[in-house]
């Protein structure tokens, strides 16, 4: 095996690891902010990338009102999972779990409004982030030019999670409100404010990741329910649920895993080693390997 | 009042009698769910037959009446109106499932109720030499002789002597890998390497460079759609230059829209091609594009061609009793058809044609037609 093929298959594990980094960020986001995990999470994921397809390629409308409208369709549609979900599950004494598997059932419920209006067929993403056979090459190893769109959003992302939740008032009213509701309140925390923004923040950033991944996932129902999803969320396991840098850097780890079991061990049991790795890291250290940047405060 | 009670009644009763001089016929396909394109297709292709044969006076003088019921592409949904279509509705003959697993669960529906059941789905499974269901037809090649034809392009053709293989993990794929490892050993000829890439997987860099690095000088595919895109674009972008064949999956527009401009140069095995200039081909074509202002795409044909099948199958009969027609179905009938001569093999399949072709960024262009 000559050195730059390995190289390339490092590079391609960076490259689809950082798309499940880049689910994991909403993960960590939605938990840093108002400790819940959404299951329906990847859910914004599909909605924005068959949104931002209907208006631009049904409808014809232009790249930048297209991507405004899908983003903004879905940061609405995480303000109804608050009064439409969180809220009707804690007013009635619902809590965590609860809420767990309400979401389960809401992200099987987008797949199948998808099917129903759709198809099941996936659809081709235009060609708005270059064409299928558009690729950057450097030193004998190539990536489609996507990639790049990508690894520039996951680290403005990183580093805008990062400052807003550290470094603002509105991210210590987040992280304040999740800790104990009722003493932000006391405080002087609009609690009813940082929890609407902590759900629609949560399902932009994973919107703007639908559109995004969409070139390489495909206008799909994969987006909505694959393993993307899980691999997601397990980036965000790794990271303990509250490092967005950890989150990133959890999703490429799992990628290079991914491809590497592949090259040197088999394709057959490549999700089998990637998982049997990740259950092996909840078992002896179940707060995540990957957090640095933030402590539990 | 009276005389507008006396009007209802009257229409009522001439539409229950229009009703019983008509022949129920049932398209029980997908409109919902994962294979929701193909069933567009087939109610269209069936539809059009049933247009063309009632605007001929019918069969024997009455009317073919198509009744469309959606299995949503799952097969618990196909058992529920496969049983309505065939002991409530009490149809004569019921077209689909088209799911391969819809049928395997299904068929035996058909033959309690003795009613022939015509299906365009693709699995060696369910051949009449292994589920010995006399009422049970296919209506397009299976993929037994899709793979080997495919095989035998890939090594006689191409001249392909260190095939490398690319799998997907369904029954569709592991049937197709079977069937190639079968007819490349038959031809003293050895898979290099076979690599599986699981449906949803978007990167196979691994896999590609295990087959480069293994010495494959041709690659088979054996996958759905979009991982055959996945893989063709990656092909490309580690600029692996290997001819690529690939299965039916891999012949279809599903396929070519997701994989854009990576698909150029890709062989696939199809099983109907509208660009093929037979006379029957052209005019299904044509009416299907007059019809319905696009063009037909698999298996739109093979529905098309099991309604001329059934509607000359009731003229022979001289009934519409189930027995009867799956009688002469399976060994008095041969018709010529959109996919040529078609007749009931040992298999219970109609056909063996397929097309192999080569897609040129537009369409596919036919490189040879095989029966």
């Amino acid at each position: 095996m000559e050195t730059k093929d390995i190289l390339q298959n490092l590079v391609s594990g960076i490259a689809i690891g950082s798309t499940y980094g880049l689910i994991g960020l909403g993960v960590v986001f939605l938990w840093q902010s108002i400790e819940r995990i959404n299951f329906a999470n990847i859910s914004s994921a599909m909605l924005s990338a068959y949104l931002f397809y209907t208006f631009y390629s049904e409808i014809g409308m232009g790249f930048f009102i297209s991507f405004v409208l899908s983003v903004g369709i879905v940061a609405l549609y995480g303000l109804g999972l608050r009064y439409l979900i969180h809220e009707p599950i804690t007013k009635r004494g619902g809590g965590r779990l609860e809420f767990v598997v309400a979401t389960l059932m809401i992200c099987v419920l987008w797949l199948n409004v998808i099917i129903v209006f759709y198809g099941g067929l996936p659809k081709p993403f235009p060609p708005v982030f270059g064409k299928a056979t558009d690729f950057v090459r450097f030193a004998g190893v190539s990536l489609p030019v996507v990639y790049f769109y990508i690894f520039l959003v996951v680290a403005i992302l990183m580093a805008f999670l990062h400052f807003l939740l550290r470094k603002t008032l509105v991210g210590k009213s987040l992280r304040a409100t999740a800790q104990n509701k009722e003493v932000a309140q006391l405080m002087g925390v609009n609690v009813n404010l940082t929890t609407s923004l902590a759900f629609m923040l949560s399902t932009t950033v994973v919107g703007i990741a639908g559109i995004l991944l969409a070139p390489i996932y495909f206008v799909s129902l994969e987006l909505g329910g694959g393993s993307i999803g899980i691999k997601g969320f397990s980036a965000a396991v790794m990271a303990g649920l509250i490092d967005p840098y950890g989150a990133v850097v959890g999703g490429i780890l799992l990628g290079i895993i991914e491809n590497f079991s592949t090259l040197f061990i088999s394709s057959t049991y490549r999700d089998v080693i990637s998982f049997l790795i990740l259950v092996a890291v909840l078992i002896f250290k179940p707060k995540g390997i990957f957090v640095w940047s933030l402590h539990r405060d | 009042m009276k005389s507008k009670i006396f009007a209802t009644l009257l229409v009522l009763a001439l539409l229950t009698a229009l009703s019983f001089g008509a022949i129920k016929v049932a398209l029980c396909a997908p409109f919902t769910g994962l294979g929701s394109i193909l069933g567009d297709y087939i109610k269209k292709g069936a539809k059009l037959a049933v247009e063309e044969i009632n605007s001929t006076g019918g069969v024997l003088g009455e009317q073919i009446e198509l009744t469309v019921y959606d299995t949503a592409a799952n097969p618990s949904t196909a058992m529920n109106v496969v049983r309505r279509a065939l002991f409530s509705d009490k149809v004569v003959a019921v077209f689909g499932p088209n799911m391969s697993s819809a049928v395997l669960g299904v068929h035996q529906l058909a033959q309690q109720a003795k009613t022939p059941m015509l299906v365009g789905a693709t699995s060696p499974s369910f051949r009449f030499t292994k589920v010995h269901n006399p009422f049970l037809f296919r209506l397009r090649a299976d993929d037994d002789v899709k793979v080997s034809q495919l095989v035998k392009y890939a090594v006689d053709v191409l001249g392909i002597k260190k095939p490398g293989v690319i799998y997907g993990s369904t029954d569709y794929c592991l049937a197709a890998l079977d069937v190639a490892k079968r007819e490349f050993g038959a031809r003293g000829i050895e898979i290099v390497d076979a690599e599986q890439i699981k449906e949803g997987e978007k990167d196979a860099t691994g896999q590609l460079l295990k087959l480069k690095n293994a010495g494959f000088d041709g690659l088979i595919g054996l996958t759905h759609e979009p991982e055959a895109a996945v893989v063709v674009k990656q092909l490309r972008q580690l600029e692996i230059d290997v001819p690529i064949i690939g299965f039916s999956a891999w012949g279809v527009p599903a396929f070519t829209d997701l994989a854009g401009d990576a698909a150029i140069g890709v062989y696939s095995v199809q099983g109907f091609n509208p660009n093929d200039s037979e006379l029957a081909v052209r005019s299904f074509v044509a009416h299907y594009k007059s019809k319905w202002g696009e063009e037909p795409s698999d298996p739109a044909q093979a529905y098309y061609d099991g309604i001329y099948l059934l509607a000359k199958a009731i003229e022979i009969a001289n009934s519409t009793d189930g027995e009867k027609l799956a009688e002469v179905l399976s060994n008095q009938l041969e018709m010529y058809g959109v996919q040529g001569m078609l007749k009931c093999d040992e298999h219970h399949n109609f056909t063996s044609i397929c097309y192999i072709s080569q897609f040129d960024g537009e369409s596919w262009t036919i490189i040879d037609k095989l029966h």
